[in-house]
């Protein structure tokens, strides 16, 4: 059946779920009738490569337009730029084999020198991506509401808000950072229906991650997280690639041009792609400023080559496993994930791994997509949802440098997210009136060995003699993985300023920079989004808050309820104002006006929570009960 | 704060570790920010921090020695890493000293050999932790005595877990 689309033009944005992967990119949707979808160009393809081309001058080449360009203009289009996000020019993953050219060899950021004598940062890579990845969206849904895009479960605290940042750079509302494994069971779980324990192996195009989780009736609960961020497919293509390089015939196979290192890298993408299929490969490698030569490569080479890769992750997955308190044979599935996953060796390494063969029914290359799809339209679409809850976990431990160079962990790894911890630290001097703190993540005993985050300078500590002075360190993690660090002083109560100086990423400053830099973001704009932001969110507010009122009339107190009609009257009247401000001072009041009913709400349902007989449960009883209620005669609820 | 309140569960050492987490998974439920997305911003951070407090009450509790510390906390004990007596550190000392040699020489079945013999200790300290605690809980003689005994076993347990925990990272080491 052919659904007619109409076009509505008052028809609310439609939320998306974005997978911003090494080697390509999907973005998808829940429509109004049916399940997640992938948004298809016009080849049908959902796959988008994550390649940017910069030419001298015009707008980047995104895609696979890009895709075409890596050979001729090596350093000009930038592959898997995903790696380098939230890492440092001195970083040794930026410095392996590639064919860029760095605008720094040293300081906080990566940055490429590209054509027409421009600098760009990965962050403003991965916003070019997302830009296509948006404007592929209108095309099919006319208007794009927030979005969910998916990290690596194992991305530090840099990496995800380099991601945001990109999201922030390229105009997306970002609903929320969903880790990709996480991602990919509320695809296969919504769709098998299953309870039980799962792990989820994702080998992408640069990123290892393992996640073991608990499904539960719609809860989806990450009960240990592990990875390696610098380990997926392009590693077996280097691996490759450095053999065919020394079948080249070059003068010096360590001093390869940037385009033969390329063509290298081409080629043996292709011979492991073919790989999959055939147990012997032949091709024919057009060398730029070289002969042709031919290649054979056998499955065995191949698996020979990548074993050392493959049992790095068995490594990662022994840990998550122990982690969880859990065995292989207390699995109900083993979820695959990542073009990676199709490696015939991985297949089966992974099959023995965990004793069972993997579950491959959804396409590994759209699932992670799919379930940020179905997480965004939990977040944000309209109209009755799935009970679906998602509970995940910090990847990686937060801690900060202690005396001796050691890292003291604050929220060790595994830790369920939302979540928050404080430390104490006192001064060592008499009259110290400021502080330095270093922000750390990692599993390593020393500080220096672990990811640097941040370092903080607490300034305006009331003059103590030493050791008097008590401040607090608060790390808090939201839901997106994020950390947020404040601090005050506890004799005096003072909140302190904090200086934030972040290791790897873009100050705040950086990016409303960079917006305002972009061509596409004319204040004019800015303005028109505000409001429309705004109007989505007054629309939200009203709508949960009239549910509330007509759910819970008996947590009202008399005359609350025609208190709150009435500021929600008065959003709905903002509404059709233009003005942004207006709307969300009366956001404001209504918020004001109803915390307190919300509280009564929240302790309600704590309460019943906390009584064992949740509402679900409740039902239940009573459904039961009813069932034997004939054979007990006058039997009472 | 005192997580068996958060969770409304007894105070007691011994926990069904389902029934905990599916406790954990309806407050959860009610809580968690995704329940939450279409708040108020002031309605939003309250339900928010309640579900901080519930996600800190449920990793003491699924994790033995800290629920064991919160348990003891909450009846007027205290752990401290200054309780150890120089016998156990003396022995805690030369089982370290031969884990690092087995370490050294990559020596894993030597390592399990000693990890073995820590996680049996540990087993039979909690054992007797549990039979505190109980006394604890019932009609004590002498609780100050019960309470410091308490923090003793908890002590001890805490050099256990941290040669196991020394121990995982040699398998992890060993499995790359």
């Amino acid at each position: 059946m052919a659904l007619m689309q109409i076009h509505d033009p008052a028809a609310a944005p439609r939320p998306i779920g974005i997978d911003l992967g090494t080697t390509n990119s999907l973005v998808a949707y829940v429509p109004l009738i049916g399940g997640a979808t992938c948004v298809l160009d016009c080849d049908g393809d959902a796959l988008v490569p994550s390649v940017v081309h910069y030419s001298e001058e015009g707008k980047p080449l995104v895609g696979k337009g890009a895709q075409r360009l890596t050979e001729e203009h090596p350093e000009d289009t930038i592959v898997s730029v995903k790696r380098f996000m939230g890492r440092g020019a001195d970083d040794p993953e930026t410095r392996r084999l590639g064919p860029y050219r760095f605008a720094t060899d040293q300081g906080p950021v990566v940055q490429f020198a590209v054509a027409g004598q421009r600098v760009v940062t990965p962050v403003e890579v991965s916003a070019e991506i997302l830009r296509e990845l948006k404007r592929t969206a209108e095309d099919e849904l006319d208007e794009v509401g927030g979005a969910v895009i998916t990290v690596p479960a194992y991305f530090d605290d840099a990496q995800r808000q380099a991601t945001k940042d990109a999201a922030r750079l390229a105009g997306l509302n970002v609903l929320r950072l969903l880790n990709e494994p996480t991602a990919a069971a509320l695809a296969y779980g919504l769709d098998s229906q299953q309870n039980g324990l799962f792990v989820v192996y994702d080998l992408g195009g640069g990123t290892f991650d393992v996640t073991i989780l608990v499904l539960d009736n719609g809860v989806f609960q990450v009960r240990s997280t592990g990875g390696d961020s610098q380990l997926g497919g392009d590693d077996m293509d280097r691996a490759l690639a450095e053999r065919l390089l020394s079948e080249m015939q070059l003068p010096d196979p360590r001093h390869a041009s940037p385009a033969q290192v390329r063509a290298a890298l081409n080629a043996a993408r292709r011979i492991k792609h073919a790989l999959t299929e055939q147990s012997l490969v032949e091709a024919e490698i057009e060398v730029p400023g070289g002969v042709t030569v031919q290649v054979r490569v056998s499955r065995e080479e191949l698996d020979a080559l990548i074993k050392p890769l493959i049992e790095r992750t068995g490594a990662v997955c022994r840990r998550a496993l122990r982690d969880a308190e859990a065995r292989p044979e207390d699995l109900t599935g083993v979820i695959l994930v990542g073009g990676a996953t199709r490696v015939p060796a991985v297949r089966s390494y992974v099959g023995q791994l965990f004793g069972q063969p993997p579950l491959t029914s959804i396409d590994p290359d759209q699932v992670v997509a799919l379930g940020a799809a179905i997480h965004a339209d939990l977040l944000a679409g309209e109209g009755d949802r799935p009970d679906v809850l998602l509970l995940d976990v910090l990847p990686l431990s937060l801690g900060v440098e202690a005396m001796g160079g050691v890292a003291e962990k604050i929220l060790p790894r595994n830790t369920p997210i939302p979540a928050s911890a404080a430390q104490v630290f006192t001064t060592y001097a008499d009259n110290q009136t400021g502080f330095d703190l270093h922000v750390l993540q990692g599993e390593r005993e020393l500080a220096a060995d672990c990811r640097s985050l941040a370092r903080f300078t607490l300034k305006g500590i009331p003059p103590l003699p030493a050791g008097m002075a008590r401040l607090e360190v608060r790390f808090d993690v939201d839901a997106d993985g994020l950390l947020k660090v404040s601090a005050r002083e506890l004799t005096t109560g003072i909140a302190q300023q904090i200086e934030v100086k972040p290791s790897y990423g873009l100050r705040d400053e950086d990016i409303e920079r960079m917006l305002m830099d972009a061509y596409d973001h004319a204040e004019s704009d800015v303005a028109t989004r505000a409001l429309q932001e705004e109007r989505t969110e007054a629309e939200r507010i009203c709508s949960a808050t009239e549910k509330a009122l007509q759910l819970d009339v008996a947590l009202l107190e008399p005359g609350e309820g025609d208190a709150i009609r009435a500021a929600l009257a008065a959003v709905r009247e903002a509404t059709r104002s233009a003005s942004s401000s207006a709307i969300h001072a009366r956001i404001e009041d209504l918020d004001r006006i109803s915390k307190p009913f919300a509280g009564r709400r929240m302790d309600r349902s704590i309460a019943q929570a906390l009584s064992g007989r949740g509402l679900a449960e409740l039902e239940r009883e009573t459904a039961h009960a009813r069932g034997i209620e004939p054979h007990l005669g006058n039997a009472k609820d | 704060m005192d997580p068996f309140a958060t969770l409304g569960l007894p105070r007691r050492y011994a926990v069904d570790k389902s029934a905990l987490d599916r406790r954990y998974r309806e407050l959860q439920q009610t809580l968690h920010p995704d329940k939450h997305a279409g708040a108020p911003a002031s309605q939003r951070a309250l339900t928010l921090r309640k579900a901080i407090e519930v996600n800190e009450a449920y990793r003491v509790l699924r994790d033995d020695q800290k629920r064991a510390e919160a348990l003891l906390a909450t009846l007027g004990g205290q752990v401290t890493d200054h309780s150890a007596d120089p016998e156990l550190l003396m022995e805690m000392m030369e089982l370290r000293e031969a884990l690092s040699e087995a370490r050294a020489e990559r020596d894993t079945a030597k390592v399990a050999k000693l990890a073995a013999q820590v996680g049996e200790q540990a087993a039979n300290a909690r054992q007797e932790l549990a039979g505190v605690f109980d006394e604890l809980q019932g009609q004590s003689d002498n609780e100050a005595n019960a309470l410091q005994r308490a923090a003793a076993i908890l002590g001890r347990l805490r050099y256990y877990r941290r040669f196991q925990d020394e121990v995982a990272l040699f398998e992890d080491e060993a499995l790359v």
